[in-house]
């Protein structure tokens, strides 16, 4: 089986982020990782290879230079090969152009099955999966926390819904995007650190796959960043007084009814 | 000039940052609180392959270069240094001699299953009466047939009472001093080596330190771990500054450790009105830690430097163990600070950062030790 991942290199949650002087972009400490959510389709693609015999994991990013460390990330757990579509000078805020990119470098690569997490935690957006099996025209499941294979053309899938579960059966080609749950993404043991460390990651211009640069590069985008704003800070804890906890259980509600008016 | 780390280095510090904040810090509280052997931490740990760090990839290590060491050693240490002591004896000093003086029925027995965690090693130099006087070694190790009788009490040994077998230094002629001593492999199993007391130790808890007792300890020739009788101080001397650097390196890791959650404090704890990392005299804190901090990892990470491109870094060494441990102790103490009360309570990370600081002190050498041996190398003999 020849599974595609991906991957998408974002800042650690722990990263200092400032808000530039021009309001639209931002500063980030230099502190990043592999996604929270590609990190179980890495790994599901890696137990899937283990399962599936002649199976091929190969990961793909449309990033910077910088993203190679990510790349590098999931071969230490155990992808084959890994491939940096390079967007240098092309950053776009258009999820539809990063789709379209990466949707042409499957079509190039060929796939039986592409997994990617079910959303970036920096911008949150969400939308890559689904649009990239829009472009390939390949059905598409969210979200799943469980990956079965039936046989070469068939798996089935689980995902959450209200109160329960979905099963799914699906016929391959397809996309699938990983929710928390479906594994736990393993340590790299030293042998797979030391592949990563020499692996040859190639570097793929976005033209090479078909796109003309004013198709894709930030005037093609058809949503712009107008601005950052940081979240407002919350207003101050107010702490009741009382004699007893008679006097400021009534105090409470006197405050729950007539300043918070929720009662 | 240039102090980037090339994109492997980074690459491998990444990974190991990930490592230890995944497996080993979230059980460093644990680990300090039962005071045991962490074994099935050290299961997980070792089966990533990271013991054998050092040495060649044909024999199954990473042949990490000394950059890459330290970062290691930093790094394991940040998460707890009670676990960080045991596998570092494993990777350096507790397998140092087999690979380098080993016949290959020693390295199949020992050396290979130690890289792989399924055998515990340790390296035995102190003694109660001898720390940093080697010269002043007792135990005694006496040609006997084809082997030698090994006799004498260790003392301070990390991993000693779980090892599967050490590299214990012994005096073959007790009147030529420091040019007498030499070391020798015992395992575990054989007639009159047992351990003795495990200490109840202050801080770095989870390691298991303590007494190794040789009595009549009887190994083959093929144990005498070196090339020519009388030479075994000259190879202490071979790993003595990667040593030193490592214990600097580990001092950083427990000060970064407590540094970070200083930081997450001092963000976080309001007092009059604002968190107190508004406050001057708590940021003057920070900005002498951070300062403190990279003038160690300067020296540190020079010192690798060095010692990877084969320069002489004696001095560097011994310097960098003394500043990084300093260091630490300063970081460990203003972290209390910050921390304020809070700090006291056992419910809390400070007061471990604190203990454990402490017994960086003397690992590597005094600082009475190397200050003397520093500014004798400086002034020379008069």
């Amino acid at each position: 089986m020849n599974i595609l991942v991906f991957i998408k290199q974002v800042a650690d949650t722990e990263a200092r982020i400032l808000i530039k002087s021009d309001n639209r972009s931002l500063e980030i400490e230099n502190k990043f990782n592999l996604n929270f959510f590609d990190e179980f389709a890495v790994e599901e693609a890696i137990r899937l290879k283990a399962k599936v015999k002649d199976s091929k994991v190969t990961v793909c990013t449309y990033g910077g230079k910088k993203a190679i460390e990510a790349l590098r990330t999931a071969i230490a757990m155990g992808a084959d090969q890994a491939y940096l579509i390079d967007n240098t000078d092309l950053d776009t805020e258009d999820p539809l152009i990063t789709a379209k990119i990466l949707a042409g470098f499957a079509k190039k690569e060929g796939f039986d099955l592409i997994l990617c997490g079910r959303q970036a935690i920096d911008d949150e957006n969400g939308n890559i999966g689904v649009m990239v099996s829009e472009f390939l025209n390949i059905p598409h499941v969210s979200a799943i926390t469980k990956l079965d294979v039936v046989d070469e053309k068939k798996i089935t899938v689980e995902n959450d819904v209200e109160g329960g579960k979905e099963i799914k059966e699906i016929i391959l080609p397809a996309l699938l995007t990983t929710q928390k749950g479906i594994n736990e993404p393993r340590v790299p043991l030293i042998t797979g650190v030391m592949k990563a460390m020499k692996a040859n990651i190639p570097v793929v211009e976005p033209t090479s796959l078909g796109f003309a640069k004013d198709m894709i590069d930030k005037n093609a985008s058809k949503i712009k960043v107008i601005s950052y704003e940081t979240p407002k800070g919350r207003p101050p804890v107010k702490i009741i007084e009382g004699e007893t906890p008679d006097e400021k259980v009534k105090k409470l509600i006197q405050l729950l009814r007539e300043e918070a008016k929720v009662l | 000039m240039d102090f980037t780390l090339s994109e492997q280095q980074e690459f491998f510090k990444k990974i190991i940052v990930d490592t230890v904040d995944r497996m080993v810090a979230p059980k460093a509280q644990e680990i300090d609180e039962k005071d045991e052997f962490p074994w099935e931490l050290w299961r997980e740990f070792t089966a990533l392959g990271y013991l054998g760090l050092r040495y060649p990839e044909e024999i199954g290590g990473m042949n990490a270069d000394k950059i890459m060491c330290m970062t290691f050693y930093e790094e394991i240490a940040r998460g707890s240094v009670g676990f960080a002591q045991s596998v570092i004896m494993n990777i350096l000093m507790g397998t140092y001699f087999l690979y380098r003086f080993g016949s290959d029925s020693i390295k199949e027995r020992c050396l290979f299953p130690a890289m792989r965690g399924e055998k515990i090693a340790t390296m035995c130099f102190t003694e109660d009466q001898s720390g940093s006087d080697l010269g002043a070694t007792r135990t005694t190790a006496v040609k006997d047939g084809n082997g030698w009788r090994i006799n004498g009490t260790k003392m301070w040994i990390t991993n000693g009472p779980i090892c599967d077998f050490c590299t214990v230094l012994a005096t073959t002629d007790p009147s030529k001093g420091l040019k007498g001593l030499n070391f020798f492999l015992v395992e575990k199993g054989t007639p009159g080596f047992s351990s003795g007391q495990v200490l109840n130790k202050l801080g770095c808890r989870g390691t298991v330190t303590g007494e190794l007792v040789f009595d009549n300890v009887w190994v083959p020739d093929e144990n005498f771990l070196g090339d020519e009788l009388g030479k075994g101080v000259i190879y202490v001397g071979d790993i003595l500054d990667e040593v030193r650097l490592m214990t600097g390196a580990m001092a950083l890791g427990i000060a970064k450790g407590a540094y970070n959650e200083a930081l997450e404090f001092a963000k976080k704890r309001v007092a009059f009105g604002q968190p107190i990392g508004n406050y001057q005299l708590i940021r003057e804190k920070f900005a002498d830690m951070d300062t403190l901090m990279n003038a160690a990892r300067l020296m540190i990470y020079y010192g690798a430097w060095m010692l990877e491109n084969g320069m002489d870094s004696r001095l560097i060494a011994a310097e960098a163990k003394m500043f990084a441990t300093e260091v630490c102790l300063k970081v460990v103490d203003e972290t209390t600070r910050i921390y304020g009360a809070n700090a006291f309570a056992y419910e809390y990370t400070p007061q471990r950062y604190f203990r454990d600081a402490r017994f960086l002190l003397y690992g590597g050498g005094t600082h009475e030790v190397l200050k003397d041996f520093i500014g004798r190398s400086i002034i020379g003999k008069l």
